[in-house]
C-alpha cells in the first residue's frame, strides 16, 4: 500500500486567520521554493560558482567558501536537482523541505531588519543581489538583497516559526503584513 | 572582548556570531609521544596578557574556523585569518613551559 502524504507548510499554523491586503511592508512566505545545497569539490570552486552564475531560472545565494544555495521559485525540487548535477564538480543536495524561504519588502525592511541582523545593510555596503550567511534573530540563516528595498531569507525549517514571529514583531511598528505569497 | 570580527569570508561581524576554541598556537604531538607532551598539549596554556591568538568558529555565518589575533589589553584585533590557511609565527611568545611541551613531543 502506497502512502499518499500531503504538503503542509511549517508556517502554516502561524499564519492563520482572514486574509488581510499587503501593506507597503509585507512579508511574504513562499509555499514550495526549490532549494538545494551545492558543495564545491576542491579545486572545481570557481568553475562550480560561474556554472551557478550562469545557470537559468535560480539564483545563488552565498554560504561560505565554496558553499552556496541554490534557489528557485519557478522550477520544481526535481527540475532543479536535474539542472544542478549537470555541474562538473558540484555535490549537491536537495534540500526543498529542509528551508523555509521568505521575502520582506517595503520602504521600512531596513529599518525592520536593523533589529534582526547585525550586518550593515546600506545599499552601498550590502549591494543588490549580495547575499550572506548571518544570524537573523539569533538563528543562523542566509539574507539576500533581491531587489531595492526586497530582501529574501532563508532559514532552516525548524527554526522558521521563531524567526517569522521575531521579523512580524519588529515590524509592527511599520505596520508589517505577512502571509503565503 | 573585541566585539566586531572582521571575517575574511563574511565581513564585519559582531562577535555574538561567534565560538571562542582557545588558544590557537598549541602543537598537537605526534601520537606517540610522551604523556608530558601530551597533558602539557590538552592542558597547559599560558595566561598571556598583550597579543594572543585564538581559534574563533564562526558558527552564525561562514562555519568556518578562523585564527583571531587579537590583544586582550587594547581590545584590538590585530589579524584574522582562516585557521586552514594559519601558519603559526614562527617563535610564538612561548614561555619555558610550552617549549619544554615542545621539546617533548
Amino acid at each position: 500500500m502506497s502512502i499518499t502524504y500531503t504538503h503542509r507548510h511549517v508556517l502554516e499554523d502561524h499564519i492563520t486567520g482572514f486574509e488581510t491586503r499587503p501593506n507597503a511592508n509585507h512579508l511574504s512566505v513562499f509555499r514550495r521554493p526549490a532549494i538545494a545545497y551545492v558543495l564545491a569539490h576542491a579545486g572545481h570552486e570557481s568553475d562550480v560558482d560561474l556554472a551557478l552564475d550562469m545557470a537559468d531560472g535560480l539564483s545563488k545565494r552565498i554560504c561560505g567558501p565554496a558553499e552556496w544555495l541554490a534557489v528557485s521559485q519557478e522550477m520544481t525540487p526535481d527540475n532543479l536537482m536535474r539542472s544542478l548535477t549537470s555541474i562538473a564538480g558540484a555535490a549537491v543536495l536537495d534540500d526543498s523541505d529542509g528551508r523555509v524561504l521568505m521575502r520582506l519588502d517595503g520602504p521600512h525592511a531596513r529599518k525592520i531588519l536593523a533589529k534582526c541582523v547585525a550586518v550593515d545593510l546600506h545599499p552601498d555596503a550590502f549591494a543588490l543581489d549580495a547575499s550572506a550567511p548571518m544570524l537573523i534573530a539569533h538563528v543562523s540563516g542566509n539574507l539576500a538583497r533581491t531587489a531595492e528595498d526586497a530582501f529574501e531569507l532563508i532559514v532552516q525549517r525548524s527554526t522558521a516559526g521563531t524567526v517569522f514571529e521575531e521579523i512580524k514583531e519588529m515590524g509592527r511598528e511599520f505596520a508589517l503584513t505577512a502571509g503565503f505569497a | 572582548m573585541a566585539s566586531l570580527i572582521t571575517c575574511p569570508h563574511c565581513g564585519v561581524r559582531p562577535k555574538e556570531e561567534f565560538t571562542v576554541r582557545g588558544d590557537a598556537l598549541p602543537q598537537r604531538p605526534a601520537s606517540h609521544a610522551p604523556d608530558e607532551a601530551w597533558h602539557a598539549y590538552v592542558y597547559l596554556r599560558d595566561n598571556v596578557k598583550g597579543v594572543i591568538f585564538e581559534h574563533w568558529h564562526h558558527v552564525g555565518g561562514c562555519r568556518r574556523f578562523l585564527v583571531v589575533e587579537r590583544d586582550n589589553v587594547s581590545h584590538a584585533v590585530l589579524s584574522v585569518t582562516d585557521a586552514a590557511l594559519f601558519r603559526r609565527p614562527d617563535v610564538p611568545g612561548e614561555d619555558a613551559q610550552a617549549s619544554a611541551g615542545k621539546g617533548l613531543a
